[in-house]
């Protein structure tokens, strides 16, 4: 029993990288109906620049913030230079222009900082702690923390804040947000902002555990994507409820269902999506739009 | 009469296609102005032209400055609203959020107002309060039409440009429609663009008619001699002189 439990708590904290890209990713694609193939390269480029900074001797404590500020800036930077220029031209072509973009950036990284895999420190320490049977590492924990307080920042900025009703508007409706005097470049600029923040975050919970390297979210970003059809694309909750569980399934199938080793793990997901899509198109926690005909 | 807007030889069109050939129009403060035609005359063109979500060309002049070059966001926050043509409904937020967004989108100086303009909003249209936790999406076309109209006012706009209020709603809801706007230029201290087919219903509240065919003015006239012109009706806004309105295809 204790050892399932163990099991679960090691998947969590697998999910939790998995649940703040797939946050990331639904934050776009409610802003603007695009799905962002470089949102995990975006987190990528993130975990490295931390990792310069706390090489250069910065603590934690600053790196975090900055490192947020920096996402942002960079983020909604990206969405006005190179994303704003195709928008007129359709979905594919945004579509399109967010693989170029995956591409691009995984370059610069691997240009600028080596293919090579680099062990990065944890922001939260070396320490475990027991908690009964249970053991977690100070960077679960602290990642944890780290995940659940974008969620919830999230959550706060669009359900109370006036910015955050303005995005949601020109989500749902650009030309009537338009006459109300809402400008819509600027919304969607923040909108890429807030995701690539948030994308951030994965990617300081990923380096650590999983090796610093251009690839570090490669596997991660399909999970992602996955978490986000799972959890429901309409859905924030949705999003990182969907990362954790695929975070917890694919571990305890590898530890529990014979035949499924290290490699396999990753089927046991997309079955799960499947039986998903099949029985509730619009994910575990999406609602389809409530719109009378 | 103080011209709140001046508009002269406004042009429009979509594609290589010109809707609007040359129009002139004046809306003074606090009167109603009906913008009248047929299907395709050019009405909607027209507003959307003024409130910028139509490339146009032409003098438009708005409380004195030229809207030349001006976004749409920018001209909405200069003071003119627009009800669009199917309302514009924010489907997915709830009535009380599209409520909201029509307050936090007014100027600075009408901010110590709003909550006030919120009560009156809830007390002309009660329904909307009642169903102020419901996605808007779920609301009827009628119910629709008055959020569309609660969120236009409460960004306080000088000129509210409205499309076809009537349109698709029940011949009822659609008098209620037309009352309530008679009311609402006092209450809110508005001037009106209002565009529509029915032209009876229109005249009635408006001060002014302008009838519009195939892109031009063909008309304008206080809203009583128009009413009175039996032969300009049958003629340009597809009435029998009994009044009727023919169904157009």
């Amino acid at each position: 029993m204790s050892e399932l439990l163990q099991q679960t708590v090691s998947g969590l904290t697998t999910g939790l990288v998995y649940a703040a890209l797939a946050l990331a990713i639904a934050l776009v694609f409610q802003g603007t109906g695009t799905l962002n193939f470089a949102q995990g390269e975006f987190a990528t480029l993130a975990a490295f620049v931390s990792f310069a900074l706390s090489t250069a001797g910065l603590s934690w404590w600053l790196i975090v913030p900055v490192l947020v500020v920096l996402a942002f800036v960079f983020g909604a930077g990206v969405e006005r230079l190179l994303v704003r220029p195709v928008e007129g031209n359709g979905p594919l072509a945004l579509l399109t222009v967010t693989a170029a973009l995956l591409l691009g950036t995984n370059a610069v990284v691997a240009l600028i900082w080596g293919t090579d895999v680099r062990s990065m420190p944890s922001p939260f320490g070396d320490a475990v702690h027991h908690v009964g049977p249970l053991t977690f590492t100070a960077q679960a924990l602290g990642g944890g923390a780290l995940v659940l307080t974008a969620m919830v920042l999230c959550g706060a900025i669009f359900r109370f804040t006036p910015l955050g009703l303005r995005l949601r508007a020109v989500a749902d409706n650009p030309d009537s947000a338009r006459l109300l005097g809402i400008s819509t470049g600027l919304m969607l600029a923040v909108g890429w902002g807030i995701a690539a923040a948030v994308g951030a975050v994965a990617g300081l919970v990923a380096a650590p555990t999983l090796g610093l390297s251009p690839e570090l979210m490669t596997n991660a970003l399909l999970l992602a994507l996955a978490a986000v059809t799972l959890g429901g694309f309409s859905s924030r909750l949705g999003a990182v409820v969907g990362g954790l569980l695929i975070g917890v399934l694919s571990n305890l199938a590898s530890r529990y269902v014979p035949g499924i080793g290290g490699d396999l793990q990753l089927v046991v997901p997309f079955a799960v999506i499947f039986l998903v899509l099949l029985v509730r198109p619009q994910g575990l926690f999406g609602r389809p739009s409530a719109v009378r005909a | 009469m103080s011209g709140l807007l001046e508009v002269t030889g406004l042009t429009a069109g979509y594609g290589g296609v010109r809707v609007l050939h040359g129009i002139d129009i004046a809306v003074g403060e606090n009167e109603i102005v009906a913008v009248l035609g047929a299907n395709g005359a050019g009405k909607t063109t027209l507003l959307r032209a003024l409130s910028g979500t139509v490339r146009s060309s032409g003098e438009v002049a708005f409380a004195g400055r030229s809207l030349a070059g001006t976004s749409a966001a920018r001209i909405a926050r200069g003071g003119l609203g627009h009800v669009p043509q199917g309302r514009g409904t924010f489907t997915d937020l709830t009535v009380e959020e599209n409520v909201r967004l029509g307050v936090i989108s007014r100027p600075a100086s009408t901010r110590g107002q709003a909550d006030g303009d919120v009560e009156r909003i809830y007390e002309t249209f009660p329904v909307l309060r009642e169903m102020r936790r419901r996605p808007a999406g779920a609301l009827s076309g009628g119910q629709q039409q008055m959020l569309a109209l609660s969120r236009a006012l409460l960004a306080r706009p000088r000129l509210l440009l409205i499309d076809e209020p009537s349109l698709g709603l029940a011949p009822l809801t659609s008098a209620d429609m037309f009352s309530v706007l008679a009311r609402l230029r006092d209450e809110w201290s508005l001037s009106v663009l209002l565009a529509e087919q029915n032209a009876r219903a229109s005249l009635k509240v408006a001060d002014r008619g302008v009838v519009l065919a195939r892109g031009r003015v063909v008309a304008s006239a206080p809203a009583a001699e128009l009413a009175a012109d039996e032969g300009l009706r049958a003629a340009y806004l597809g009435e029998s002189p009994d009044g009727l309105t023919e169904v157009s295809s």
